[in-house]
């Protein structure tokens, strides 16, 4: 029992960065500028202005994740079967992204899109015409995919990492092939990896702001985008606050029809 | 019992990891319906040898061969072999008919005909009605029935079996070895089982392949394994024993703990210095005055069935079995009748044993 004091500096921290500032949400959230109950705040959110906002929130995370997943995938069937005492590079091309701040990345990828970016300029060199990529839909799915990628590789490769090699072999004994190796037994249980990094690349793609704005350039405004402005810029935490809350909401229900995929939580659950 | 007809034959298999060499010029062959167990300390490369066989290695050299036909390159799902691995390696994502009928789901037989053929299965491995049952809710040793039912169930021309009961408890061992004796029995698969509990061996083989550093010490029927070990190595591995050496006076004559014995080996070359074995239950305990040795009793440990004793003669301390017990402290005498003397070639140390690592 005395371990429970280990917790105390996390449990303090949480009291005051995570719940504090969730009950504040939903004080806001259910109340007027002038502090009286209402759940009209709430309206805004499902308001037909905002509806095709949600909607393409969800649909690029959503293809984001699906992206993520097509490439994350093999790569991480790819990276479980080396030897990395060896093969260190490889790891560290993958992990690389990661230890840069996110914001720098994307400003990288600023500098790649634009108008006068790497791109168009190479494109002149070889006397292409140049294209309009900032401020696309695509490249703001580029900058999440780039972003998010590594979240949904690690938890597939830790957990690809764990199977047996035993379990193959016994496979292979009872004649599979490598590609029903592949079908019947490593996708299988690779499943609470996919499921973490599901998880671990839906959330962040869903609410973003900064990659939209930065690589959409005005033209692509998502969910996140909304909320930011109603806390900055229209200077309205009420409606700001129902509106997170009923994208938390939304974001909570999704996930947790996904972790029935996972009933044991293997992929190391999130909640 | 086996037939005469050579079902894998295996041909100067070496096998090197990197540096290490585990394997040294193997030749061997089973024989159809024959149940052969590679009996050896770990290191000995016996589980890389069956891997070989099972097409989860390859031979650095060496070929191996299945009905006449060279197998060496066919990959370990188009062999018609199966294996139960030494910790199940059953699928933890499938339930247990599931997990049996993996083989047969991949071989596209009709619905029914799986059912019906693992069904027969659970039966055999007494495991009837645990067809839903998920393989970590099961005890050590069913989850062992589950792996052996699941290889099985392919009907495969040979079952290599990776120390399967090791992880049982001694009770369930012994079962284990009458049922999968039995099974054998029944069903006519040639089975190649792996093992370092001589016990084991010694219980279920037809033939028994004693393995040390890479190399064949001994390959034999259990009976002649136990009462003419070949080398020093397996007098010592199978069963316990009091090994000596000793000096080949003249045939039927050898000089051991500074006595003159009769034995029942020839040819040997006059005075050349052998191993000698003795079985601590071919010694008897006599009386000092008919004995052939004299000795104290140093120490008595009771074994169940019988007392094991160690007796100081001076010149050598022997391991003795015996149903009556002598004090310690006590002087006895030992008596060894010629037959129980099992004289053996020194052999050549072999230079610097390579200790395979065991995969």
């Amino acid at each position: 029992m005395k371990r429970r004091l280990y917790a105390t500096p996390y449990a303090m921290w949480m009291l005051i960065f995570t719940v504090v500032p969730l009950l504040f949400v939903v004080y806001f959230a259910f109340t007027t500028k002038s502090g009286e109950f209402t759940a009209a705040n709430f309206g805004k959110f499902f308001r037909p202005g905002n509806l095709p906002v949600v909607f393409d929130s969800f649909r690029l995370a959503f293809l984001c994740t699906v992206i993520c997943l097509l490439i994350g995938y093999p790569a991480a069937y790819f990276l479980s079967g080396r030897d990395f005492s060896r093969g260190q590079a490889l790891v560290v091309l993958i992990l690389l992204p990661m230890w840069m701040n996110f914001l720098l990345r994307t400003y990288a990828m600023m500098t790649l899109l634009e108008k006068n970016g790497v791109v168009n300029t190479l494109l002149l060199k070889l006397g292409l015409p140049p294209q309009n990529l900032i401020g696309t839909e695509a490249a703001v799915l580029l900058g999440m995919v780039y972003n998010f990628l590594p979240f949904m590789i690690l938890p597939i490769y830790t957990v690809m990492k764990k199977i047996d090699r035993r379990v193959i072999e016994a496979a292979e004994d009872l004649g599979a092939p490598p590609m029903k190796v592949f079908s019947r037994v490593v996708v299988p249980l690779s499943v609470p990896g996919i499921v973490s990094g599901i998880t671990m690349v839906f959330m962040p793609a869903v609410t973003t702001f900064a990659i939209s704005r930065m690589l959409g350039s005005g033209m692509i405004y998502l969910i996140g985008d909304t909320i930011e402005d109603y806390f900055i810029n229209f200077n309205n935490r009420n409606v700001g606050s129902a509106l997170s809350l009923t994208l938390m909401v939304l974001i909570v229900a999704s996930i947790g029809l996904l972790r029935k995929a996972d009933p044991r939580g293997e992929g190391g659950a999130l909640w | 019992m086996y037939d005469e007809q050579r079902l894998i034959e295996i041909l100067g298999v070496s096998k090197r990891f990197g540096d290490a060499q585990v394997l040294h010029n193997i030749d061997l062959y089973i024989r159809k319906r024959e149940f052969v167990t590679l009996l050896g300390p770990s290191g000995c490369g016996k589980t890389t040898m069956l891997r070989i066989i099972g097409g989860f290695e390859m031979p650095s050299e060496g070929k191996v061969f299945f009905e006449g036909k060279d197998i060496t390159d066919v990959p370990p799902y188009r062999r018609r072999v199966n294996t139960v691995f030494q910790k199940y390696a059953l699928f933890t994502h499938l339930d247990v008919f599931d997990n049996i009928a993996f083989g047969l789901k991949l071989r596209k037989l009709p619905k029914a005909e799986i059912e019906k053929r693992v069904k027969r299965m659970l039966k055999l491995v007494k495991m009837e009605g645990y067809e839903k049952r998920a393989v970590e809710s099961l005890s050590g040793g069913q989850q062992q029935r589950i792996a052996i039912a699941r290889a099985l169930v392919n009907e495969p021309e040979v079952l290599l079996l990776d120390e399967p009961l090791g992880a049982l408890d001694l009770k369930l061992r012994k079962e284990m070895e009458l049922e999968l004796k039995s099974m054998q029995q029944e069903l006519g698969i040639t089975f190649l089982y792996v093992t370092h509990d001589q016990e084991e061996a010694l219980t279920m083989s037809d033939t028994i392949v004693v393995m040390n550093g890479g190399r064949i010490q001994q390959i034999g029927d259990p009976k002649r394994i136990y009462d003419e070990p070949k080398n020093a190595f397996v007098a010592d591995f199978i069963g316990q024993s009091n090994l000596l050496t000793g000096v080949m006076l003249e045939d039927g004559t050898v000089m051991m703990a500074g006595k003159a014995f009769e034995c029942v080996d020839e040819g040997f070359g006059t005075n050349e210095v052998v191993d000698v074995v003795v079985r601590p239950e071919d010694i008897m305990v006599v009386g000092t005055d008919v004995g052939m040795l004299e000795g104290i009793v140093e120490s008595v440990l009771f074994k169940g069935v019988h007392y094991e004793m160690i007796v100081s003669t001076g010149e050598a301390r022997w391991k003795v079995h015996s149903t009556s017990m002598q004090p310690s402290g006590s002087q006895v005498g030992l008596t060894i009748v010629p037959y129980n003397i099992h004289i053996m070639r020194r052999e050549p140390a072999p230079a610097a044993q390579e200790e395979g690592e065991e995969m």
